[in-house]
């Protein structure tokens, strides 16, 4: 393990988590917290989510292991041991819970034993829709959130039905979201020695991924039409196309129309300057200012017309050799990555974002996407094997209870 | 009548009351991190150059449709609480309006292409030479290093690269466009919690630093179960329209009306059969399940083709079945539970009226956040923020004037 200083030094978080806070718990523990997952016997159930794969322990969730690798684990049934519970939250500062793990009455009872033990505890819940009337139980999940949230709507091509991400984004959002929540909690409590509980919507994690849909409606009376390759962006009244199929796969572009400024024009005239070495030459190439004053209002058959040229010029090109010319001459295209190309990135891989971990008791080599950030005085804790269920049981648990025997 | 300058400085609560904030960022990966400072009482001063203003403020939709400096909503969302000063960041004399807000400052937050701070004589090292205690937050698409730094780019570039575009659509078709620029959704509570890692190491220490941070990777994060599971399986994972491996039912059905769509899953038997009672069709989708999921999604799409889609949320909630209606934006600002939260803060702007802005999605028990108004003209507060928080005086603002540096 590194024994570099880290940002939260000291910080001990417990967890009580399904995905979302663990993700939640992957952000702290990155940061150099102590986190502590409490487990029941043989490990909490989002070890065996799926998709699983095979490690030398059986299987096991990849969701799980990619997000609770450098996490310590005690086993405890905090509701028939609540004595033990309490010393373990008096001596935290942080409890983290999701609604996949414990149910609203449970989250209740444990917050107030938490908070009983430690006034100056950061209690924090990763909820569908946040605290509060009847709506705090509704049933919930993933793909149902983005849907109320705002941004299943927006997706699909305009022949189906709008499709979810396939990932599940809300819960790893609000995960990310209830990380910022907690620790601007702790800035506070470590001000003040005052404890709170935050609650997260998930709801509106993906409401803030809309960006611009709820003011487009307030101003223009405009409730956007999801598109596949070709959709309306923004506020344009014509539709462009946004997704080109290179030689080997797909990029995202948009030469023309629609918002930019002055990168775009820089964009589009080096992609001209290309395509002419090619001998792709095509008056309606230049017949508009597509880009300068009149960009909003294109009429779509001549919108149809430029882009079948560059259509036909982006075919004769790999998706490597476009981003490589991009680069180089500030086009602003970009490879629609599969999770083999986000492994693979160039930049990524310069940049040390992906990092070894070597995990002997399961018997993997991998490389983890582990520095999302760099600070300069506190880097982000190395990656270090996830635990086995119960792992740390004795060596955290035995002080506290010698403690409150004392 | 309190003036927003008055607001910020003296009246405001929340847990960031008294931070110092001199904010750079632009368009909206960079905006939105410092957003949850400001409704959180922090004193936030966004600082553009006139000649080159916020990019998103030219990006829509606009009041009345008219495109202009002080009319994108886009923009507006962004900015709320947060003071406005405009001065002319490309003459070298601009620093004698900077150095004092660096000198005054807990945090500089920037989200420019890597190299336009230095430009300016505002990287970290100049910053710690004025503030030595400054907490610095760099925010760029790629990352400051490696060979793409430069590249020019937004968010729509940055879902793409970081997995989430490619994650979307069916399977049998060119990847379909997610809305928005998720890079500038997700990449800000990365930023955020590695800011306030940041500002709690200082407290403890005294020690500022820099936080450096790569839009795309902070989003791939996303997609770190995928790339694990790449590793060890060799299975790499891809869109799937809105099914979901494990369910017996997972996929999004018409229900009566125009572009009216539901989401509905069922994960166990018992969701299932409550679902059968629910559609009144218990034996019909048994047989159809016994045919393929093709044949049980054609089902369920026929029987709730009919039907209206909140009355068939509710229906299903009422017996268990997760269902969520496919909210469009005007039903959004109408949706019950977000109201209940008050997730939308009414306020009034000079040239826009008044709009509803999105506020933060976590909630604090004791110390509550609070969208305290709306977003800044270009240059609204400049005078304010120079006589009454720099120490300037007239004269020095006539200077400044004369000089260029200001409007």
């Amino acid at each position: 393990m590194s024994t570099a200083k880290t940002a939260l030094d000291g910080i001990r978080v417990l967890e009580l988590s399904a995905l979302a806070g663990a993700v939640c718990g992957r952000v702290l523990a990155d940061l150099g917290a102590e986190v502590i997952k409490i487990e029941p016997e043989g490990g909490e159930p989002f070890r065996r989510s799926l998709p699983r794969v095979s490690t030398a322990q059986g299987e096991e969730s990849a969701a799980w292991l990619a997000f609770n690798h450098g996490k310590r684990s005690v086993t405890l049934d905090p509701l028939t041991d609540e004595a033990g519970f309490a010393a373990l939250c008096a001596s935290a500062d942080i409890v983290i819970t999701d609604w996949e793990r414990l149910d609203l009455d449970t989250m209740d009872r444990l917050g107030r034993i938490a908070r009983d033990a430690n006034p100056a505890l950061v209690w924090c819940e990763i909820l569908p829709f946040g605290r509060g009337g009847p709506y705090e139980r509704y049933p919930a999940t993933d793909t149902v959130l983005q849907a109320l949230g705002g941004h299943l709507y927006l997706n699909g091509d305009v022949d189906l039905p709008p499709v979810r991400i396939s990932l599940p984004v809300g819960l790893i959002q609000g995960g990310a979201e209830a990380a910022s929540a907690a620790l601007m909690a702790l800035w506070h409590a470590l001000r003040t020695g005052e404890g709170q509980r935050v609650d997260v919507s998930v709801q509106a994690c993906i409401v803030w991924t809309l960006l611009n849909s709820t003011m487009a409606w307030q101003i223009l009376g405009l409730n956007e039409m999801r598109g596949g390759a070709i959709r309306k962006e923004r506020a344009n009244r014509f539709y462009t196309r946004l997704v080109w199929e290179t030689r080997d796969g797909f990029i995202f572009f948009g030469p023309v129309g629609g918002g930019g400024g002055s990168a775009r024009i820089k964009s589009y005239e080096a992609l001209l300057a290309w395509m002419a070495e090619d001998g792709f030459t095509d008056p309606i190439l230049t017949r508009h200012d597509w880009n300068g004053d009149g960009q909003f209002f294109i009429p779509q058959e001549d919108y149809d017309a430029v882009t079948a040229v560059i259509v036909d010029f982006i075919r004769t090109k790999t998706t490597d050799a476009l981003m490589t010319r991009a680069v180089k001459d500030r086009i602003l295209l970009a490879p629609i990555s599969s999770v083999a190309g986000v492994f693979d990135n160039p930049q990524f891989r310069a940049r040390q974002y992906f990092r070894p971990l070597a995990d002997p008791d399961r018997g993997l080599e991998i490389d983890l996407p582990a520095r999302w950030a760099n600070l300069s005085q506190t880097p982000l804790a190395a990656p270090a094997p996830a635990p086995l269920p119960g792992a740390d049981t004795a060596t955290i648990l035995s002080p506290l209870r010698q403690g409150s025997t004392a | 009548m309190t003036d927003a300058l008055t607001a910020v400085t003296t009246e405001a609560s929340g847990l960031f009351a008294g931070l110092k904030v001199a904010d750079f960022t632009w368009a909206a990966a960079g905006p939105i991190a410092t957003k949850q400072l400001a409704d959180n009482g922090a004193t936030v001063i966004k600082v553009e150059s006139f000649k080159h203003p916020d990019s998103i403020r030219l990006g829509g939709p606009f009041i009345d449709d008219k495109p202009g400096i002080n009319r994108s909503g886009f923009f507006a969302d962004f900015h709320s609480s947060k003071l406005g000063i405009s001065v002319d960041m490309s003459n070298p004399d601009a620093i004698e309006i900077i150095r004092p807000l660096i000198e005054w400052a807990d945090v500089v937050a920037e989200s420019f292409r890597p190299g336009v701070m230095k430009k300016w004589g505002l990287d970290y090292d100049s910053l710690r030479a004025i503030n030595p205690r400054i907490v610095m937050l760099s925010s760029s698409l790629y990352g400051s290093s490696g060979p793409w730094a430069r590249h020019p780019g937004y968010g729509a570039q940055g879902q793409a690269l970081s997995g989430i575009h490619a994650m979307t659509g069916w399977p049998d078709r060119p990847p379909a466009m997610p809305k928005g620029a998720y890079s500038d959704s997700v990449s800000p509570r990365y930023a955020l919690s590695a800011l306030v890692a940041a500002l709690i190491h200082r407290e403890r220490t005294g020690e500022g630093q820099h936080v450096e941070l790569s839009q795309i990777e902070a989003t791939a994060q996303l997609l770190a179960p995928e790339l694990v599971a790449y590793q060890i399986s060799g299975i790499e994972g891809t869109r799937a329209g809105s099914r979901k491996p494990g369910s017996i039912l997972h996929g999004v059905f018409p229900c009566l009306g125009e572009e009216r769509w539901i989401a509905i899953e069922a994960l166990t038997e018992a969701q299932f059969a409550a679902l059968g009672q629910v559609l009144g069709a218990s034996e019909a989708l048994d047989t159809a399940r016994a045919k393929g999921l093709d044949a049980l999604d054609e089902a369920v799409a026929a029987l709730t083709r009919p039907r209206d889609a909140f009355a068939l949320m509710a229906a299903c909630r009422a017996a268990g079945v997760p269902a969520g209606v496919a909210n469009k934006a005007s039903d959004l600002l109408e949706d019950d539970v977000l109201n209940a939260h008050g997730h939308f803060w009414p306020l009034d702007h000079a040239e826009m009226g008044r709009l509803k802005y999105n506020g933060p999605a976590y909630r604090f028990e004791k110390t509550p956040s609070a969208l305290r108004f709306a977003a800044p003209r270009l240059g609204e507060h400049t005078e304010a923020v120079m006589t009454r928080i720099l120490g300037f005086d007239q004269a020095d603002i006539a200077r400044f004037r004369d000089k260029g540096l200001l409007q």
